[in-house]
């Protein structure tokens, strides 16, 4: 097991830089979750961990060594794909006995060790099947196998469950959750899912366009985002914008309102940045924060109720056209077309200047 | 979606045009090949065999030197098949995987090898040939039809390759494969169809090449199949019965071949590994 390290890496393709001078550290044994829209560079970054790619500028470190120019095979590294990527031709335990096959161990030592992952990830049933005779998350936890059979320095999952359906999805999280537990190995996850980022990071690193955008514990992301990416991307359904105006700062509070929205004035503590009388700031409320107590409120007409059972999730339309979603325990108080008053509590609101850095 | 009645006619009156343009010519071969020789030539020609003999394939493997031949074709086929295979696979995988200069140039270039008509490479390549004394060898045949195929097979081999998802041979890079154990046991196996393809197709043409195994080869015990064939027609007469015969028995190692490697074209060799 080793920690892993980050500095200044670069990647361009061509003139095009998609990762534009990444700085990370990975302490020992921690689950990092790599998360960000579509073509933010987390799969490339894993990749370049991984010896995928070439890397542009920069190094990485793996356990204190220098792996930057590696070969994939020489880094203390195992990595499972989104698509598996099994040998369609061999038996599941051919795949998993392969890398040890290839780093010269004798075929009773890999029989062995094929036979303990397999005991671990409850393939023990299927060790003489081809991967064809899998379903998809037997498939998933023989790419596993492959992995912890080397016993890497580092695990590397390149969105392990996307090809999953939900309920797999959820099962095999879990499953990857307790194998971190038990193996208490350094792991690189890579997702676009937030959930998942949520449910199995240590820390989060969220990712837009190559760069990073902030990294953090799941709930300090959540409770404590630096800026309005940050604070839109995580969390599901996600942050509700409003566009306000501030009237006067004051003792570490910023009083903003927007009359067009029926939003009186609120004050809203501010975290260090400093907002101006007149400046026009976006307010952040999450959907669990609205609630018939809270000091603020917005006026909007219900246009469509989800209904979940124990929650709903309320989507109102503002005066200035803009979308709300309110969560709500009580499940039949909100008919589609109605006018409503949302409250919500300031307390836990959030402030963002018009370059988007949380004020 | 269900046939009309008019459209199904239509279909398989077709289908039955298509087998007996293909159909036809075989059967007149071998059912001639086992007729007496009055009913070959009789007037009125027979669909079906009125008679039935194996004198002409008596005939043609003791007083011809058609054993000789075939065995000939068979070692020159096989070993420029083998060899055709053996170098295709590693050079469509530098194609396909390895980056080097003039890379795209050069795979395109291989293809230029089937500009040139054959004729007018006969010449060099026998003067060539002659200088370097293989002349009269079926090593010079072997050479000859490796060449013809390896371009081909080059490009036909690569395309396969490019159908095996990159994710497993990345899994392979991963799991410490070199490169040579990445081709031999990863990404051969998963182009099956694809090497099974290049050998028929690099068989069958060394199997039926004319041109050059007449010209290079001068004596009568080293010849092949189509050129030795060819003496047997005209040395006196033409003996149907004879020819048919020999015609039958060329294609049995065709058939044997088809057998033995149709087994590789089973669509499906990569499912169950990225999906």
């Amino acid at each position: 097991m080793a920690g892993l390290s980050l500095k200044s890496v670069k990647k361009r393709f061509g003139d095009t830089e998609v990762i534009t001078g990444v700085d990370l550290s990975v302490e020992d044994g921690e689950f990092l979750v790599f998360v960000g829209p579509s073509g933010c560079g987390k799969s490339t970054l894993l990749r370049m961990i991984a010896g995928l790619e070439s890397v542009s500028d920069g190094n990485i470190e793996i356990g204190g060594r220098d792996v930057t120019h590696l070969d994939p095979a020489r880094r203390g590294i195992a990595m499972v794909f989104q698509t598996y990527a099994l040998y369609p031709h061999m038996t599941v335990a051919a795949n998993i006995g392969f890398p040890l096959e290839m780093a010269g161990l004798g075929q009773g030592e890999i029989d062995r060790k094929v036979a303990d992952a397999a005991k671990v990830l409850h393939l023990e049933p299927y060790l003489q099947r081809k991967p064809r005779e899998l379903s998809g998350g037997q498939r998933q936890r023989v790419a596993i196998g492959r992995a912890i059979v080397r016993q890497p320095d580092v695990f590397l999952f390149d969105e392990p469950l996307s090809n999953l359906d939900a309920e797999l999805r959820i099962q095999m999280r879990l499953e990857i959750a307790r194998l971190h537990q038990k193996l208490k190995s350094t792991m690189v996850y890579v997702t676009h899912d937030q959930v998942e980022a949520m449910t199995l990071a240590s820390r989060i690193v969220v990712l837009r366009a190559g760069r990073i955008e902030q990294v953090g514990a799941p709930l300090d992301l959540y409770e404590n985002p630096d800026n309005i990416f940050v604070a839109g991307f995580i969390g599901s359904p996600r942050m509700n914008f409003v566009t306000t105006t501030v009237s006067r700062v004051a003792d570490g509070f910023a009083y903003v309102n927007a009359d067009t929205l029926g939003l009186k004035e609120i004050a809203v503590r501010l975290r260090g940045a400093v907002a101006s009388a007149g400046e026009t700031v976006t307010l952040g409320i999450r959907p669990e924060h609205f609630g018939p107590n809270g000091a603020g409120s917005l006026e909007g007409t219900v246009s469509v109720v989800e209904r979940l059972g124990g929650v709903s999730y309320v989507h109102a339309s503002l005066a200035d056209g803009s979308q709300i979603a309110v969560e709500s325990r009580d499940s039949r108080a909100y008919q589609a077309g109605q006018n409503h008053a949302f409250a919500f509590d300031t307390d836990r609101a959030l402030l963002f200047g018009s370059d988007g850095r949380r004020l | 979606m269900k046939r009309t009645l008019p459209q199904s006619f239509v279909l398989y009156s077709g289908l039955v045009v298509v087998l007996l343009i293909i159909g036809l010519p075989f059967w007149w071969v071998i059912t001639g090949s086992i007729k007496v020789p009055r009913e070959i030539i009789a007037r009125v020609p027979t669909m079906f065999p009125q008679s039935f003999t194996l004198q002409h394939f008596e005939k043609l493997f003791q007083s011809t030197d058609f054993p000789a031949y075939l065995v000939n074709s068979i070692g020159v086929a096989l070993f420029s098949t083998v060899i055709t295979v053996a170098l295709a696979l590693p050079a469509a995988y530098a194609f396909f995987r390895m980056r080097f200069p003039g890379r795209a140039a050069l795979y395109r270039l291989i293809l230029l090898a089937y500009a040139f008509p054959t004729i007018v490479v006969l010449i060099p390549i026998y003067g060539f040939f002659a200088k370097v004394g293989l002349i009269d060898t079926r090593t010079s045949l072997v050479i000859i039809n490796v060449a013809f195929a390896l371009p081909f097979s080059i490009w036909m081999m690569r395309s396969f390759l490019s159908t095996v998802p990159r994710e497993i041979e990345e899994a392979a890079v991963i799991d410490g494969a070199p490169a040579r154990v990445i081709l031999l046991r990863i990404m051969a196996p998963l182009i099956a169809p694809g090497i099974a393809s290049v050998a028929i197709f690099t068989f069958i043409a060394s199997w039926t090449e004319y041109l050059f195994a007449s010209v290079l080869i001068v004596s009568d015990a080293r010849r092949t199949i189509p050129v030795g064939f060819a003496g047997i027609i005209g040395q006196y007469q033409i003996d149907w019965g004879l020819l048919l015969a020999g015609a039958t028995a060329a294609t049995i190692p065709v058939v044997i071949l088809f057998a033995f490697v149709g087994r590789w074209f089973v669509s499906g060799l990569t499912e169950g590994a990225v999906k």
